[in-house]
């Protein structure tokens, strides 16, 4: 029978201005920020809905959104043009005589409330567009089911000195909840909340409502909504997940993340017919190697044109990198432009900004250990001067 | 251009791609790592806003189809506009597959007169060009022609050409439809064609019921001196693509710098189907120069002017020269491809050696495993 009706609908939490990406975050929002080579950090989560069979997601949007919004377009790149269903942007707006700003990641879903009673949903999956994994949610959903959960958190594990930059998950043997403590300084356990989850929507809708009325609250999941039902003795469970799992929130881990990929072992396997990951095409040709061209370990995609020496990198959609020119262990963002004789080193380059020729932007690391890198960044539209010099961890805008 | 629909013709009868094009028509021929011939037509027409386009075929269209889908890569998936393709036998006045472009034309009559645009587009599909219509309109319209036919300087092959002779205004005063080859470069019919529809129409009626069936000779060629026929000579580069030679050359054409930037870069872009490749991987073996390099290869050999297409596999120790691989090709560990075009998914096994020469490139057929 045809109905609107669906058993679980998603909300994607795409509004966070990501602070801490600075200049690559100046000009859009956090989830439209390229990542390796032919991808933006929301393919990942959309790309995961739709190979978990969920069809219908709202994009909370607020920051810059215009950027994101074109991006998504009508969701056909993900299969998501639905007749019923589909991807839906959802900025915040004026509702009788009043309008708010989304004022934190609950508030933001409170205020669609009406957005998600459309579908009469049983189930919804909260997530965020900060993180670069492949997950089933498909699984998760009859973990939450079988578990006759509440809300179901997905979990992964962290090392101990980590889990103090978590919100982490104490549990039981069952892997019921039952304390959770945001950034502990002494955690108790490693279970880390990946800002994943799944609610019984009749539960979060009345948790969402008290919240609101609740002038205290900075209205948010991690602080408000999960402690809130965890003192009301609601049944929540976490949910481990063992895969790979990166929050790119900051220019370290983004970088990290990207050269996460060209590890075979280690990052993320992109190549993966039976989990693919969608992005919008942009229409360039094969990209073009040239004749003084040495290129190893990288990847490289549509559109680049490249002369220079390139290893260790991983180059987006339409970069040209010229002759004599040597980039090393970096991300170079679409459309780039990396001129003779310069040379990049741990470094980000950001959409359309020109390294002049022979300017030197950062420097080879070694020794260094995850999250301590130092890393070098070329903002977006920036133009680095010919014959200068972009010492480690400056930032050009 | 928006008072103009267009008609593709999706395969040439004069066509010589041999084992190419034994499950395919031209149109659908992979071409330029990521394309198929008829993606640089249909990204013209669709740049220059024309979005009725109906595709004539004649058999092995099941690739075509596959490839155009609804035409929404293209932007061509449209409410009151968008693709019509016509297989074999699409009329209930056609019993046989359609001898020429008059009789074809004839049989899709109906299409053509339902629409209300103004002009129509007659073209081939094996053009590698990129041609900015709404110019051609310009100079057919400041020209008071009644038909328009694009050209470009090249040099007569063994293959069927149109050679035209035309004075300074453009206006056409000779044609010569030969098969002699030629080191003279001469202005050449690209089989692409403006005309007014309601004039197209009557002129395919006409010579449909006197039993005529050539395009070029019983409609332009015997023309010549009541019709006011124009050439229109397309700027930048401009191929042909109708045997294994020229499209082994056209290929390797566009490992030069203005040829890549004229087709790419010049106009508009070149749409195709989507295929949501990753990004090509090169590994620690990877030695590649002059090459055109498609997503979702993974490198791990040499690749020296080469063309590969998406999602094919280098192994450790291939070399690969002057070669052209399709999509899905694999070359195991210590194989060589000199002078060679590898068609889909065919796989190369361990040390293998494969050599043409440069005017005859060795063709390994779809599917098999050498």
């Amino acid at each position: 029978m045809y109905t609107n009706k669906k058993e679980c609908i998603a909300m994607l939490l795409a509004g966070g201005q990501g602070t801490r990406l600075y200049s690559l975050t100046r000009d859009l929002a956090k989830p439209a920020v390229s990542f390796g080579g032919k991808y933006r950090i929301i393919d990942f989560p959309l790309s995961n809905c739709i190979n978990s069979n969920i069809d219908t997601i709202g994009v909370l949007t607020q920051y810059k959104p215009f950027d994101l919004n074109q991006y998504i377009g009508n969701g056909q790149p993900w299969d998501l043009d639905r007749l019923n269903g589909g991807v839906f942007v959802l900025p915040p707006y004026m509702k009788g005589e009043t309008s708010d700003w989304y004022k934190g990641t609950a508030n933001a879903i409170y205020q669609n409330i009406e957005f998600v009673d459309k579908f009469s949903p049983e189930y919804v999956l909260i997530l965020s567009g900060d993180h670069i994994y492949k997950m089933d949610y498909s699984q998760m959903l009859e973990y939450h089911k079988e578990k006759g959960a509440d809300c179901t958190i997905a979990v992964i594990n962290v090392s101990l000195e980590e889990a103090s930059r978590f919100g982490i998950m104490n549990t039981n043997e069952d892997n019921s909840v039952y304390e959770f403590e945001e950034k502990p300084k002494k955690p108790k356990s490693t279970n880390a909340s990946m800002g994943i989850y799944i609610f019984n929507w009749a539960k979060l809708r009345k948790y969402l409502i008290e919240d609101e009325n609740d002038k205290t609250s900075s209205n948010d999941f991690g602080k408000n909504i999960i402690p809130n039902m965890l003192k009301d003795g609601q049944k929540l469970f976490a949910y481990k997940f063992s895969g790979y799992w990166k929050d790119v929130g900051t220019i370290s881990s983004l970088w990290e993340a990207n050269m996460d990929v060209l590890n075979d072992n280690k990052g993320i396997n992109l190549d993966d017919s039976s989990w693919k990951i969608y992005a919008r095409n942009t229409a360039e040709p094969p990209h073009y190697v040239g004749s003084e061209a040495v290129i190893r370990n990288s990847l490289v995609t549509e559109g680049c044109k490249i002369n220079g020496k390139v290893s260790d990198s991983v180059l987006s959609t339409g970069v040209e990198i010229c002759e004599g020119a040597i980039v090393e262990d970096s991300t170079i963002m679409p459309n780039a432009k990396i001129c003779k004789g310069a040379v990049v080193k741990y470094a980000i380059v950001g959409n359309n900004a020109v390294v002049g020729e022979n300017a030197v932007v950062g420097a080879r690391q070694d020794g260094m250990v995850d999250g301590q890198w130092q890393i070098t960044v070329v903002g977006p539209n920036a133009k680095v001067k010919p014959n200068t010099v972009v010492p480690v961890k400056a930032m050009v805008d | 251009m928006n008072n103009a629909m267009s008609i593709i013709f999706a395969s040439d009868t004069e066509s010589k791609l041999n084992e190419l094009t034994l499950h395919r028509t031209t149109a659908s021929l992979p071409f330029c790592g990521r394309y198929r011939c008829i993606d640089f037509t249909l990204s013209n027409l669709v740049n220059s806003s024309i979005t009725t386009i109906g595709i004539i075929t004649r058999s092995n269209y099941s690739s075509l189809m596959d490839h155009i889908r609804m035409g929404r890569d293209w932007d061509l998936n449209r409410k009151n506009s968008g693709i019509a393709v016509f297989p074999p036998y699409a009329s209930n006045t056609s019993h046989n597959v359609f001898k020429g472009k008059i009789e074809a034309l004839y049989g899709i009559l109906d299409y053509i007169e339902n629409s209300n645009d103004e002009y129509v587009i007659v073209t081939n599909s094996n053009i590698i060009a990129s041609i900015d219509f709404d110019e051609v309109y310009e100079e057919h319209v400041k020209n008071g022609a009644d038909i328009t036919m694009l050209t470009y300087m090249a040099n007569p092959t063994t293959s069927k050409r149109v050679l035209v002779d035309s004075d300074k205004n453009g206006r056409v005063t000779g044609m010569r439809i030969t098969r002699t080859a030629s080191n003279h470069e001469c202005e050449i019919a690209l089989n692409c064609y403006i005309f007014k529809r309601e004039q197209l129409m009557a002129l395919i009626t006409e010579n449909y019921e006197r039993g005529r069936i050539d395009l070029e000779k019983d409609i332009l060629q015997a023309n010549i001196d009541k019709l006011k026929i124009y050439a229109y000579k397309v700027k930048g580069h401009a191929s042909i693509i109708d045997d294994v030679k020229s499209y082994y050359n056209e290929s390797m054409a566009i490992l030069d710098n203005d040829i890549r930037n004229s087709l790419f870069y010049s106009v508009g872009k070149v749409f195709t189907k989507v295929k949501d490749s990753v990004p090509t991987r090169y590994c620690e073996g990877a030695k590649v120069v002059n090459s055109l390099i498609a997503d979702g290869c993974k490198i791990n050999g040499k690749v020296e002017n080469s063309i590969l297409f998406r999602g094919v596999i280098v192994e450790e120790g291939a070399v690969i020269k002057d070669s052209i691989v399709m999509e899905g090709g694999h070359i195991m560990k210590g194989s060589r491809l000199n002078y060679a075009i590898t068609d889909k998914d065919v796989t190369v096994t361990e040390d293998k050696s494969l050599s043409g020469s440069e005017n005859y490139p060795v063709v390994v057929v779809k599917n098999k495993t050498v």
